[in-house]
């Protein structure tokens, strides 16, 4: 009975400290997990890689430090997959704290790419290839104004330069030049793309969300008003594995090496569960 | 007046707001036009600096009057100060006017983001895993019925979503993929509907004036 006593009482120092070495362990010995693509993602990526030439991708960087081991890994492969096929990229924000993370992001893909490219027209060139739009206040204003003109709205990008002047600019006027935006928010964000932009204007939304708020989001994927929806980390998985199975492009996968250190996190967290079962039916089977 | 004047401004532009989607008459989308890039950036940047003013008069009242832990209002003021006046004069990269490099020590805005806001916001969330591990534990019991399919449920949607589930069995994923696209789905859809009329029936009470706490003093 006494082992009964320990497993219906362990100190929680002791579940920290195993879960600690369990998540710890696989990140200092990192693999990359292959992972069974499922049809959400699946989906994305097909809506992603048929966005005609003369059309952009909008990413939208909605992301915190706090959410981003979930969903920095979505928007490197989505950034991947674009570069790779040389489509357009209008990056934004529609809060003030992802802008970091978003230009991180931005930067790391465009070196590289342009790490390996030998000519102008093999390198990510910023104005041509993707525009960092940065910026302005109220979310729904940035997705209701976008409809009508991008430049009016985005005056300057995240660097002072006027959008107007911007090569790539002079192609993307609205909505209409746009092929799906890709929300990428642990909030309620996704949702309102699709409330604003596309009930009023038409235009595709795929999002990538945290596990935790995914079950939200399912309702929007089974209408069809997400072209596609990326969950978690295992989503930013199956992702990096379509982009580098699809089109060769290799990188650093973050999403898959982390992905045994989620597994032995959540088998754990089942065996605990079972354990203060075991130990509660036991117990109450004794009174 | 005090009170007549806001609720009339609050009915004009709601008003408006719901037009638009219904007139496509260019006076209509020209008014709105202007509400959305003119109108409400103005307004939306006066409710920035009023907030930002907001937040350190809190502080500095905090200060004087000593109250608890008033030492950290300190480091919020310093801080702030500090993380403005390199965003506002040093770029997003050094590339301001403002020398935001000493030898090989950079403190532009990036490098403050990813070196101070990126590290302390990944720390606080990381923590949230410990705290999930010790509570499942301690809470996730199968007391009843309904907490034994919520359990169930709970387990093959957790290893479904795994790699492993996979290897376990082919069908798993699958299946955690039903539960998430049908019952999940159904429930998720009821309180969205639910959460829908809700808003509609609020936004309505305020359009109207019948909804008044918003204005402060509890609508009397």
């Amino acid at each position: 009975m006494k082992i009964i006593d320990i497993l219906a009482k362990i100190d929680r120092r002791i579940i920290y400290l195993i879960l600690l070495v369990v998540v710890i362990l696989p990140l200092i010995f990192p693999s990359a997990q292959s992972v069974r693509v499922m049809p959400p993602v699946e989906k994305f990526f097909n809506a992603v890689d048929n966005i005609p030439e003369e059309k952009a991708l909008i990413i939208d960087f909605d992301y915190t430090p706090q959410d981003m081991p979930e969903l920095e890994p979505m928007a490197i492969a989505l950034l991947r997959h674009a570069f790779k096929k040389r489509i357009k990229v209008l990056a934004l924000s529609l809060y003030v704290q992802p802008l970091g993370l978003a230009q991180r992001a931005l930067t790391q893909v465009t070196e590289e790419f342009n790490s390996t490219a030998e000519t102008s027209a093999d390198s990510i060139i910023y104005g041509r290839d993707y525009v960092f739009l940065g910026w302005q206040v109220g979310p729904i204003l940035a997705m209701l104004s976008m409809g009508e003109s991008i430049t009016n709205f985005y005056n300057i990008d995240y660097y002072g330069n006027r959008t107007d002047t911007l090569l790539l600019m002079k192609h993307i006027k609205n909505y209409n030049n746009v092929g799906i935006v890709a929300a990428l928010s642990p909030s309620d964000i996704p949702r309102y793309w699709v409330a604003y932009a596309q009930n009023r204007f038409g235009v595709a939304v795929g999002a990538g969300v945290t596990s935790v708020s995914a079950s939200e989001f399912y309702p929007y994927l089974q209408t069809g008003q997400f072209s596609g929806l990326m969950i978690g980390m295992k989503g930013a998985a199956e992702y990096e594995e379509m982009v580098e199975k699809e089109l060769s492009v290799a990188g650093r996968r973050k999403a898959s090496e982390s992905l045994p250190s989620i597994t032995y996190a959540h088998l754990l967290i089942i065996a605990f569960i079972i354990i203060g079962n075991i130990g509660h039916f036991v117990k109450r089977r004794q009174k | 007046m005090k009170k007549g004047l806001p609720l009339i401004l609050v009915f004009i532009c709601g008003i408006l707001g719901i037009i638009q989607y219904f007139a496509p008459h260019p006076v209509v989308q020209d008014t709105d036009n202007f509400f959305r890039n003119n109108l409400l950036k103005i307004l939306a940047a006066f409710a920035l600096v009023l907030g930002l003013g907001s937040l350190l008069k809190v502080h500095m009242d905090k200060i004087k009057r000593k109250r608890e832990n008033w030492q950290y209002s300190w480091v919020l003021i310093i801080v702030f100060i500090i993380t403005s006046i390199i965003g506002l004069f040093g770029g997003v990269t050094g590339e301001g006017p403002l020398p935001t490099r000493i030898g090989s020590f950079s403190f532009d805005n990036q490098t403050i983001y990813d070196n101070v806001i990126v590290p302390l916001g990944s720390t606080m969330f990381a923590l949230l895993a410990f705290f999930m591990a010790s509570a499942a534990y301690r809470a996730f019991r199968a007391r009843s019925t309904e907490a034994t399919l919520l359990l169930a449920s709970a387990f093959i949607v957790m290893l479904g979503v795994l790699p492993l589930g996979d290897r376990i069995s082919p069908h798993l994923p699958s299946f955690a993929q039903w539960i998430m696209d049908v019952p999940n789905v159904a429930g998720q859809r009821g309180i969205l509907i639910g959460v829908a009329f809700g808003i509609l029936a609020t936004a309505l009470k305020i359009i109207l004036g019948i909804e008044r706490s918003w204005l402060g003093g509890g609508g009397e």
